[in-house]
């Protein structure tokens, strides 16, 4: 019953994406033109951080921690949070408020982050008569990116959208994005230096973007009030 | 827009690309691929022997079973040891069905440490050629694979029994472990061919010799049967034979190579296949050669397992001993043995011409009224099918001083006829001598041969060994010449002899479901969390709630 082994992860790993648009007022004031542009913008920084680690990049010999290695891949995750920026605030988006605009783009983005990254190994792995676990960890890795990933949009709409913020709350809300945009940088880190195992940094991965989720609401609405 | 049309080009292409990835990947990330070999196939007469099926798809099964528990749908792995031939038999003769066996072979027949492993050495082996005799004279409707037992192997065997102890027998609705070999129905091997070759050292031809000079033939046949066609490889029925042969006639292409030093007689060597199957090679060899010089063999010497005697070889013929020939040959021999401190002994069997049971090769040279015998440590002709180079015929069983004493004692007796020496303190193959038996020649062939399985119908006509025992031959004999023939009509053989196995560790159905319902739960729960904390509560229930509304409303 592998299929269904294959059904299950895909659920998985894309349901909750589905189900966000669905159970949220997204799905009633119809944004799926901006969450589709946002998967296309999505793409588009694939293809330019693909490119940049290519040039920049050596192979390494050993697997060891090299810091300048990973620094050039911190800025070049970088490119990743510019890429949103270009999403949220230079496409043409209809009348939808704010609220909802981040909501879309931070779906879309994580979406087409999902089918870019994990559905190809789901494909050719989960199919096979062999039973592992990875998949199922890969799932719920898939839930925690849409969780940052929406957290990551809030802030940045926060802080390109919103003239008007609270000047106490302006650098936490800088702080915020800086860590949620290194957070893949964390956890390649944690797996290869400290070698912690998969479940551990699934756990991590979940534990910290719930974390991450809460501050961000908590800014967001923080600087809703004066509105 | 030629940049954008560009862009759409490349990624339709590069779909394109991926489907057809898509398409050719192969869907094999097993826990273990292990190479296995296969009972051997093949029909007598009509009759269907040996494992008929070579696909496996099922469950494995261990040694203890469950009570009550279902082979047919299940694949038994068994160390050879912990195998019950009982229940085997049993199994074979109820004609009740396994889905599939596998047998685990000990790596190494012995250990060369301690005392006690002599015992085991015993019982391998007794147990292998037990298991053999069985499965190689019945039907067995499911497929029986060998393999070699490792650590890999043990902890397998460690999980099924642990699974196999929680009371319930591994099925599709359990976990455990799946063993899959991927394998096409085996077909026939389209004619199979025998590849004899030969070899002559030609005798010295005085002036006044008008007529032939006469001839020594010494033969030895080459092929294996056995269990598992891909692990016959036959050290000392007949590798040991071969290799005594090679010696030979390195050391009497020495003696021929100087004029002064060469015989009057040639010399005819024969590396023969077809043993195994009443000697039918070396009957279709002798048909071939032109009846003159079928006549000019004075006698020829048949070597036959002479890898593991250490101190009774036996002599077989056909005629009677009292037959001057053979009392002469058989006087050289002792001569030579008595020196060396062996003993050789004379075992007469008559020939039964109606009965097509070939037991010994001199037999086929006696049909063609050819003074023959065979030299060879067993003291009884072997049965049909027995002593052909089996799964316990290993380069373990076969001793390298063995093939020296058999070289040497052939060697010097030849020579003692061919120059007619006589009296005592000949050594003419003297150590120390250039004309000494070389051990490291007798090592490397030996371990060569022990490693290249040689049966007969799956080796083709220009396979590599066949050419390297022609290379070789022609290294120390001249004219060679390899003759093909067609295996006689009686066998067939079946192909797919060597496969992998894959071993999967596969989850159960009910863990699927388990998970379908955990994941259908929490999709839910998100849901409702979801409507919940951004349109109210009120909106979740509504959602259940419209049809009755939407009635109220019509009326």
């Amino acid at each position: 019953m592998t299929v269904f082994h294959f059904l299950n992860c895909a659920f998985l790993t894309f349901g909750p994406h589905v189900v966000y648009y669905s159970a949220t007022p997204l799905s009633e004031y119809d944004t799926i033109g901006t969450s589709v542009k946002a998967a296309a913008v999505y793409l588009g920084t694939a293809l330019v951080k693909l490119v940049c680690l290519a040039t920049f990049l050596k192979v390494p010999e050993n697997d060891s921690f090299d810091p300048y290695q990973e620094l050039m891949k911190v800025f070049i995750g970088f490119i990743d949070v510019a890429g949103l920026y270009f999403a949220l605030t230079q496409l043409t988006h209809r009348n939808i408020s704010q609220n909802h605009k981040f909501q879309a783009v931070g779906l879309g983005w994580a979406f087409a982050d999902s089918v870019l990254h994990r559905l190809a190994p789901l494909w050719i792995g989960a199919r096979g008569l062999e039973f592992t676990w990875e998949y199922i960890f890969q799932g719920i890795e898939a839930n925690a990116n849409l969780v940052m990933t929406l957290s990551l949009a809030a802030l940045g709409s926060l802080m390109w959208l919103r003239k008007n913020k609270p000047r106490t709350l302006v650098p936490i809300i800088y702080a915020c994005a800086l860590l949620l945009a290194t957070m893949p940088s964390i956890t390649s880190y944690l797996r290869r230096s400290l070698e912690w195992q998969t479940p551990k940094v699934v756990g991590f991965e979940l534990f910290s973007s719930l974390v991450m989720a809460f501050i961000s609401w908590q800014l967001f609405s923080a600087c809703q009030r004066p509105m | 827009m030629s940049p954008s049309g560009e862009v759409v080009a490349s990624i339709s292409s590069a779909v394109a690309v991926a489907l057809v990835l898509l398409a050719c990947v192969e869907l094999g990330d097993a826990a273990a691929a292990v190479g296995v070999y296969r009972l051997i196939q093949y029909d007598l007469a009509g009759a269907p022997l040996g494992s008929r099926a070579a696909a496996l798809n099922h469950h494995a099964a261990a040694f203890p079973l469950p009570p009550g528990a279902d082979l047919s749908r299940s694949a038994l792995v068994a160390p050879l040891l912990d195998l019950p031939l009982s229940f085997l038999r049993e199994y074979l003769v109820e004609k009740k069905h396994l889905g599939g066996l596998l047998i685990l072979l000990p790596k190494k027949l012995s250990d060369k440490n301690g005392t006690g492993n002599d015992v085991d050495k015993g019982q391998v082996k007794g147990v292998l050629a037990e298991l053999e005799k069985l499965l190689l004279h019945e039907e067995v409707p499911y497929p029986v694979y060998f393999a070699f037992h490792d650590d890999d192997f043990d902890n397998l065997l460690a999980d099924i029994r642990k699974i196999a102890t929680s009371g319930q027998p591994a099925s599709a609705t359990t976990g455990g472990y799946k063993l899959v070999v991927p394998s096409a129905e085996p077909r026939k091997v389209t004619s199979p061919t025998i590849s004899n070759i030969q070899g002559w050292l030609p005798g010295l031809k005085g002036e006044g010799d008008t007529e032939q000079l006469p001839t020594i033939a010494i033969v030895a046949n080459y092929d294996t049967f056995g269990a598992a066609p891909a692990l016959s490889v036959g050290s000392d029925s007949n590798g040991s034979g071969v290799v005594a042969l090679l010696e030979i006639a390195r050391l009497f292409s020495r003696l021929y190579s100087d004029p002064k030093t060469r015989g009057r007689y040639n010399l005819l060597f024969g590396l023969t296949s077809g043993g195994p199957y009443n000697y039918n090679g070396t009957s279709k060899w002798l048909r071939s050669f032109d009846q003159r010089v079928r006549e000019s063999i004075d006698y020829a010497i048949c070597l036959n397992s002479v890898g593991s005697w250490s101190n009774d070889l036996w002599m077989h013929v056909s005629k009677p001993p009292e037959n001057p020939y053979i009392k002469k040959i058989f006087e050289d021999f002792s001569d030579v043995s008595n020196e060396m401190g062996v003993s050789v002994g004379i075992k007469h069997k008559k020939i039964n011409v109606s009965n097509p049971r070939v037991a010994w090769e001199h037999e086929q040279f006696s049909r063609f009224r050819v003074t023959a015998l065979t030299l060879s440590e067993m003291s009884g002709p072997p049965e049909f099918l027995e002593s052909t180079g089996g799964l316990h015929d290993t380069r373990e069983s076969t001793d390298v001083d063995s093939v020296i004493r058999t070289a040497k004692l052939v060697s010097e007796s030849l020579a003692r006829h061919i120059y007619g020496l006589k009296g005592r303190n000949i050594d003419v193959f003297a150590e120390n001598s250039s004309l000494a038996i070389n051990p490291h020649y007798i090592q490397s062939w030996l371990d060569l041969l022990s490693r290249t399985p040689r049966v007969a119908p799956f080796l083709q006509k220009n396979d590599p060994f066949i050419a390297a025992l022609k290379k070789e031959l022609s290294e120390h004999t001249a004219d060679v010449h390899v003759q093909n023939d067609a295996l006689d009509g009686m066998f067939t053989f079946y192909d797919a002899t060597k496969a992998t196995l894959n071993v999967y560790q596969v989850a159960s159905v009910t863990f699927d479901l388990l998970f379908l319902l955990v994941l259908g739960s929490y999709l839910i729960v998100l849901f409702c969390f979801l409507v919940i904390t951004t349109r109210g509560v009120d909106d979740l229930i509504n959602i259940f709630r419209r049809p009755p509304s939407r009635k109220l409303k019509g009326a």
